[in-house]
């Protein structure tokens, strides 16, 4: 392949590969609830499996190919001779056995490695069940025997008709390596069709099987035909592509009367060639008729893929762009000036601007189906290995968040459905005696709600032992000194802390020592934050609140010295200015502050990133609340700035080099052109608390 | 200069073939994902030669090869198909495709394919 690097090559078969895979996936589990497949279904899968055959055969993926190959064919039966009996389950372990292995294969290769594992193993699975759906034990009789169709060798007309037309033979080889030479025969035929009568040829059956194949390889294929101009058949004869060598010859009577072809091989004639189309037309006109259904409704728009750096870089640019127009519109020189028509051209600027941030981010948006559908088979498997009856509900997958934020849930989402259904639905027998039905339930749901998308999981199991977590979180020492009575949400939350696990026994699924603060951090990470409800023997339900996207957040802006700080408004609790008499210090010298109650330390952040201020006197200056992972601390910083949407852009290289910078997420532009300072609170308290 | 429309509903096919042809002299003056697309490029661009899949969603090759003759009986199309669609590749030869190339295919076969076109 010229032009273009294998790298490019490869990158591209495993991106459509892996879009084809999960469409596959998608639609088999859906199937095997249904237990049938839609005409349009068995299409699809059936061009997806064709697809990536070709596909690896190109990139040299033997292996691969042979695999999708087997699969193909598997579903070109089912589509077309529609059998009645089919074992779903075996089915859909089959294809899916077969897609985990195709996937395997390409996670190898984007880690460098060009070898394909050993397919043969499965694909002797795969033919078996094809033959067992070909023959079922219980109708022996009827399949087998291939029915006879019009292939039956019609009467050869009688020679004498075409008069004084001389016969001709003509023996034609292919190029070795041609493929389907039998088509190509056919093909040949075609070409000449109307130039000659009385046509007949050797071998006869070039429509059905490599039987001919094998024959026009090694013998080549024979011709026979009479006409009244040779030498236009032999042109369009030489015309024809992939000729090797071509014999032509003209024969007399005798010479080319059946005793030169044997009985047992009938020679097929042209009026049964033309039969043979008729019926192929027949059944084209059907299969255009069933293609012409499924057209009906547009399945894709046209799309294109962009890679995610360029989105990154636009989103970073229009990040620029809202400031750049912040710092015009509200530039000092402007300031004490009336200027009517300057307004009125920056109003248009300003919605222009806010409507271009909006597209750019609705490009980045991802609808959530893809990461739900994945959990389909995780219930499946799972359900299956545990003897559990499991229906999974999924809805609002269309609800879209950003890019990056889908990378960042669908652990959590794993880990969280597996403890759904490793410990919280309860074997079918459990819940009869609960009287619950015997399937259980997991929902999943997805949708907006304001600027959040929520993530609901619920299942309808045996709930949270408040006792047992009790009991487990004392053990562990999580229950902090001052003992007083929790209430049952705060036990449900006590699940969420680091080094927190009630099952002691490590199962296949859960519990692999990742525990639920894992799931809790992997949302932080990304802002969000996570909730746990649950009624004994009514189910546990998980909330997890994830913004829309990360790049962009609502941070209030304060000051300290000459310095802004931001902070995300999601971390912030309360700001306040306490009386004198809330503040007091403890014998280690601590500066503290008594708050409904409950002390909470004092951060002064002048002092913490050591910023020269005259604000250093409580009174001067304003307290933030702020809490993150169940730790508070309110900061103290000289006077608050305002609210606003920031862009959040990392620390420049050099000052990352330069020195550790504790707390600090990374840095954005104000409306008037000074740098602020984004605080990353968990990373801030974590410091604060150490030190 | 042959202009080539390469319609295939697969896009690393479309990359594959264009590489190959547009290093071998042709020029690849469009691409379709599925036959219907196909058709409407092949009116809007003409080109001198089609490169053709068969099986493909909303309008497979056979139809569009229909399609296209009719708006253009002179039209050159070659049916790029797989193993195993021997009869759809014989019923494109009697719908009028000029060529056919079997995949997985090799710059050879494809240029041997289109050199007499």
């Amino acid at each position: 392949m010229s032009g273009i690097t294998r790298e490019a090559m490869l990158e591209m078969f495993i991106y459509e590969t892996v879009q084809l895979l999960e469409k596959l996936e998608e639609i088999t589990i859906r199937s095997e609830q249904t237990k049938a497949y839609s005409p349009e279904e068995l299409n699809e899968l059936f061009r997806v499996m064709h697809t990536i055959k070709g596909s690896a055969a190109m990139m040299e993926y033997q292996q691969i190919s042979r695999l999708a190959h087997s699969l193909e064919d598997l579903f070109h039966f089912i589509r077309e001779e529609k059998p009645v009996e089919i074992d779903f389950s075996a089915l859909t372990d089959l294809i899916l056995k077969g897609k985990d292995f195709i996937k395997r294969q390409l996670t190898g290769f984007e880690a460098g490695t060009d070898h394909e594992e050993d397919s043969e193993v499965l694909v002797a699975e795969i033919r078996s069940f094809l033959e067992d759906l070909k023959n079922p034990k219980t109708l022996p009789e009827e399949t087998g025997d291939p029915a006879p169709e019009s292939d039956a060798p019609e009467q050869e007309e009688s020679l004498g008709i075409w008069g004084e037309n001389r016969r001709y033979k003509v023996v034609v080889f292919f190029d070795e390596d041609c493929q389907m030479e039998e088509v190509r025969a056919y093909a040949l035929l075609h070409q000449i069709k109307d130039l000659v009568s009385d046509i007949s040829y050797l071998p006869w059956d070039i429509t059905d099987g490599s039987n001919a194949r094998e024959i026009i390889q090694k013998e080549g294929f024979t011709i026979f035909f009479r006409t009244e101009n040779p030498e236009a058949v032999h042109q369009r004869l030489l015309a024809t592509s992939f000729l090797k060598s071509l014999s032509f010859e003209a024969v007399d009577k005798q010479e080319s009367n059946p005793e030169v072809l044997p009985e047992e091989e009938p020679v097929k004639t042209g009026p049964a060639v033309q039969e043979a189309d008729k019926v192929e037309q027949q059944k084209d006109e059907q299969h255009r008729d069933d293609h012409s259904v499924a057209a009906g409704k547009p399945r894709q728009q046209s799309f294109i893929s962009v890679s995610i750096t360029k989105l990154d870089e636009l989103l970073n640019l229009v990040g620029e762009m809202v400031i750049a127009e912040a710092m015009v519109v509200q530039n000092p020189d402007l300031k004490d000036l009336r200027l009517d028509n300057f307004e009125k051209s920056a109003r248009q600027l300003n919605k222009i601007t806010s409507e271009i941030q909006d597209i750019v981010m609705s490009i980045r948006m991802v609808p959530l189906s893809a990461t739900f559908h994945q959990l389909n088979r995780i219930v499946r498997d799972m359900s299956r290995k545990l003897n559990k009856e499991i229906q999974l509900e999924i809805i609002g997958e269309e609800t879209e968040v950003d890019k990056n934020v889908i990378e960042h849930i669908s652990d959590p989402l794993i880990h969280l459905i597996r403890n759904a259904i490793d410990h919280g639905i309860e074997t079918p027998a459990e819940r009869a005696a609960a009287g619950k039905q015997a399937c259980g339930k997991i929902t999943l749901e997805a949708k907006n709600a304001g600027g959040d998308v929520l993530i609901i999981i619920k299942d309808d199991g045996r709930g949270l032992d408040r006792d047992t977590i009790l009991k487990k979180a004392k053990e562990r020492g999580l229950i902090p000194q001052n003992n007083k009575e929790l209430s049952d949400q705060e036990i449900f939350n006590l699940i969420l802390l680091p080094g927190f696990s009630t099952k002691d026994k490590v199962s296949e699924y859960s519990g692999r020592g990742v525990g639920m603060d894992v799931v809790k951090k992997n949302i932080e990470r990304i802002g969000g934050s996570v909730t746990v409800v649950s009624k004994p023997g009514q189910g546990t339900m998980f909330v997890l609140k994830i913004p829309l996207t990360l790049a962009i957040i609502d941070g209030i802006n304060i000051k300290v010295g000459k310095t802004c700080f931001t902070i995300p408004t999601i971390g912030i609790r309360s700001i306040f200015m306490p009386p004198e008499h809330d503040i007091t210090i403890d014998p280690d010298g601590n500066e503290l502050i008594m708050l409904r109650g409950e002390c909470h330390p004092i951060l002064r952040l002048h002092q913490f990133y050591k910023v020269q201020t005259e604000k250093t006197d409580f009174s001067a200056g304003i307290f933030i609340m702020v809490e993150q992972d169940g730790k508070t601390a309110c900061l103290f910083a000289d006077e608050l700035l305002g609210q606003q949407q920031v862009v959040i852009k990392s620390l420049p290289n050099y000052v990352r080099q330069l020195k550790q910078l504790r707390g600090i997420a990374g840095c954005t532009l104000l409306g008037d052109g000074s740098i602020s300072l984004v605080l990353d609170l968990s990373g801030l308290l974590d410091a604060f608390i150490a030190s | 200069m042959k202009r080539i429309l390469i319609v295939d509903d697969s896009a690393f096919m479309r990359l594959s073939l264009k590489n190959l042809l547009e290093g071998n002299g042709y020029e690849v003056v469009g691409e379709a994902e599925n036959g219907l697309v196909g058709v409407e490029k092949y009116k809007e661009l003409n080109p001198d030669i089609v490169t053709l899949d068969i099986t493909m969603p909303e309008m497979d090759g056979l139809t569009a090869l229909n399609e296209i003759m009719q708006f253009d009986p002179n039209a050159k199309v070659v049916i790029v198909s797989a193993m195993g669609q021997e009869a759809n590749v014989r019923q494109a030869v009697l719908n009028g495709a000029s060529n056919f190339i079997v995949k997985p295919f090799t710059t050879e076969h494809v240029l041997r394919a289109l050199d007499r076109l």
